[in-house]
């Protein structure tokens, strides 16, 4: 019925398809971090790929130190992810919220979270080298449907960050921690009449959007390698899908996020990598015109 | 800050500026750093007016002086332009690009502003370096070699013989920064102001918001255009190396080292960056993760820079009312 060559295709391309769903998934993962950070504390994060990378290096630094044999990719989860929140709670708490007492304090703390990517960036270079660092897969093996291929690290990928941002979900709507969060995003001065902690508050949004970037660094730096100068395209990258998506619609940015994912692979596939940027790019510009509030978005 | 104040500033930093030749001027390696003291002067004030006068938070000026000077370079080589119509083509055609980014940036809020202007300079590298900056004439990867030196009535200016083409870049860089000054202290200028104390009640008088932002980004483009252009000339080589995050980092110091929105801090501040990132060359490799750290602490520890502290010292009154906003019901 087809020919040869056209069945090859149709394997490259899902093949292609694949690879973007996981990248895709892990994208909607790093913009819900994002949504909810500039969301609820109004800060622009700036260094927010760079704290992809660190969840990166933190895994590479354990499994250089300890192996894989403690647990594998569990231990690391246990041991890495608590630690990102700290550094996010720290970075909050010393950094940024004093800037919140001056009056142009958006964009001071959009200066100051690019000076710490500045930072963090070249101090991912002195540190750990220019050289890409590869994490191991986190399943090995290929799972075969029919004619179509699949590798568990994939699967795995998809799962385990689908995972997170449910569980993301379900905290933000049933405990009273993520009621609070979505009562100071509504009104910060309400919520401080009734009682909620809006320093606390803030602080531990900016470390859960922390943990959140972190652990889709682990995940996709198991197929991307480390780089430690990407940190701005992966900013780019989650602020784009977040723009495109629609600020602080949740279903909008999963969506967006796979329709990135994929954009990307197949712009990957067909003109080289170097250009999935330019894309990116092309595609902000037209959503910024065409539709500001982005796909799912509420109108201002 | 007063007008004569300002122009008294500037003449008294770019009058010193004048003198260093004579103790210096036969040590080649300090009068490089000098002249890049002087170009980087430009760079960074236009930056300090696009953030902290007209309040448009772009990442794209970095982007902007690369454009300048490819642009300049290209000309040059690809179509055997006299370098001085070249510069001012560049600048030209800069201006042209900063109204194009500018047309849809200024649509949107904050945030989105900084973020498609970084995404600017982030997208630049990939179209240099890629088939389509090949096309040009950027000279991919490799970048630009051979980039002639500009020449007056038969004249080089080289980096041999460095003095005179010092002098002829000290009245360029003169020149911009003091239309920049006339620019903030113009109409325009005040119209700035308006606009950022109350962008509403601004309209309401008639001040159109888009039209002066739309000029602010045309005429700040223009003026890094050239002084880009200058540099690719001065230099002889460009690579897309320049877009890397160093040289943002290093003119991000030098604007909060001079105090943002205090306008003729930027030159100060790039004055002192340039020559402190000199003596930090021991360094290494370390020196761009404390350029990094420097930001971080001089939006936390000195908001205002050293122009802030100079204010404190020069004028009560102005310190209480930042530079650049309505002290006492007058525009001074």
């Amino acid at each position: 019925m087809f020919s040869e060559d056209t069945v090859l295709l149709l394997y490259e391309m899902s093949d292609v398809l694949i690879a973007g769903l996981s990248n895709g998934s892990v994208y909607a993962l790093m913009a819900l971090g994002m949504t909810l950070v500039y969301g609820v504390t109004k800060a622009f994060n700036f260094a927010y790929g760079d704290f992809f990378n660190m969840g990166g290096y933190f895994a590479w630094m354990l499994i250089i130190g300890l192996g894989l044999q403690f647990g594998g990719y569990v231990t690391i989860f246990i041991v890495v992810l608590p630690m990102l929140f700290g550094v996010g709670y720290a970075m909050e708490k010393f950094l940024i919220s004093p800037l919140r007492k001056r009056a142009d304090w958006e964009n001071r703390i959009m200066m100051l979270t690019l000076g710490l990517a500045l930072f963090l960036t070249n101090l991912y270079m002195v540190v750990f080298g220019v050289k890409l660092k590869s994490l191991p897969a986190i399943l090995d093996g290929i799972l075969e449907v029919g004619e179509f291929v699949f590798s568990y690290q994939d699967i795995m990928i998809f799962c385990l960050s689908l995972g997170g941002i449910l569980l993301f979900g379900w905290t933000l709507n049933n405990t009273r921690t993520g009621m609070a969060v979505r009562a100071v995003a509504q009104n910060p001065a309400g919520a401080k009449i009734v009682g909620i902690n809006i320093g606390r508050i803030f602080a531990a949004t900016f470390a859960i959007s922390t943990v959140m970037v972190g652990f889709g660094g682990i995940l996709l730096s198991q197929k991307l390698f480390i780089n430690p100068s990407s940190g701005g395209a992966i900013m780019v990258k989650a602020w784009v899908v977040t723009a495109f998506g629609g600020m602080g619609s949740i279903r909008g940015g999963l969506v967006a996020a796979f329709i990135i994912g994929i954009m990307e692979a197949f712009v990957g596939w067909i003109f080289g990598m170097s250009y999935g940027i330019i894309a990116l790019f092309i595609l902000l510009l037209g959503t910024l015109i065409i539709r500001p509030q982005g796909l799912m978005g509420k109108g201002e | 800050m007063h007008l004569r104040q300002m122009a008294a500033f500037i003449g008294i930093s770019y009058g010193i500026m004048a003198l260093l030749p004579i103790l210096v001027g036969d040590i080649p390696f300090i009068m490089n750093i000098l002249v890049m003291c002087l170009i980087w002067a430009v760079v960074a004030s236009c930056w300090d007016v696009m953030m902290g006068f007209a309040g448009i938070f772009t990442f794209g000026q970095v982007a902007f002086f690369v454009i300048g000077a490819y642009g300049s370079a290209i000309l040059a080589i690809s179509h055997n332009i006299t370098p001085v119509i070249a510069i001012i083509l560049s600048g030209f055609i800069t201006a042209g690009m900063g109204v194009l980014v500018g047309l849809p940036c200024l649509r949107l809020a904050g945030p989105y502003v900084a973020l498609v202007t970084f995404g600017v300079h982030m997208a630049l590298q990939p179209l240099l370096k890629g088939e389509i900056g090949l096309a040009i004439g950027s000279g991919g990867a490799a970048g630009l070699l051979t980039i002639p030196p500009i020449s007056l009535f038969g004249y080089e200016f080289t980096s041999s013989n460095i003095i005179p083409t010092f002098y002829l870049i000290l009245l360029i860089s003169l020149a911009c920064v003091l239309a920049i000054m006339f620019m903030i202290k113009s109409h325009w200028g005040n119209a700035f102001l308006a606009l950022k104390d109350s962008e509403d009640f601004a309209m309401s008088l008639g001040i159109s918001a888009f039209k002066y932002k739309l000029m602010v980004f045309a005429v700040t483009s223009f003026l890094t255009g050239i002084i880009g252009g200058v540099y690719g000339h001065f230099y002889g080589v460009l690579s897309v190396r320049m877009l890397d995050l160093d040289l943002f980092s290093i003119l991000m110091v030098m604007i909060l080292a001079g105090g943002l929105g205090h306008f003729p801090g930027a030159v100060l501040g790039s004055f002192l960056v340039v020559a402190g990132s000199e003596l930090m060359s021991p360094l290494g490799a370390y020196r761009a993760v404390t350029m990094g750290a420097l930001v971080v602490f001089l939006v936390l520890a000195l908001p205002d820079g050293v122009m802030g502290i100079f204010l404190k010292w020069l004028n009560k009154d102005d310190s209480a009312n930042p530079a650049g906003s309505f002290s006492n019901g007058t525009i001074t």
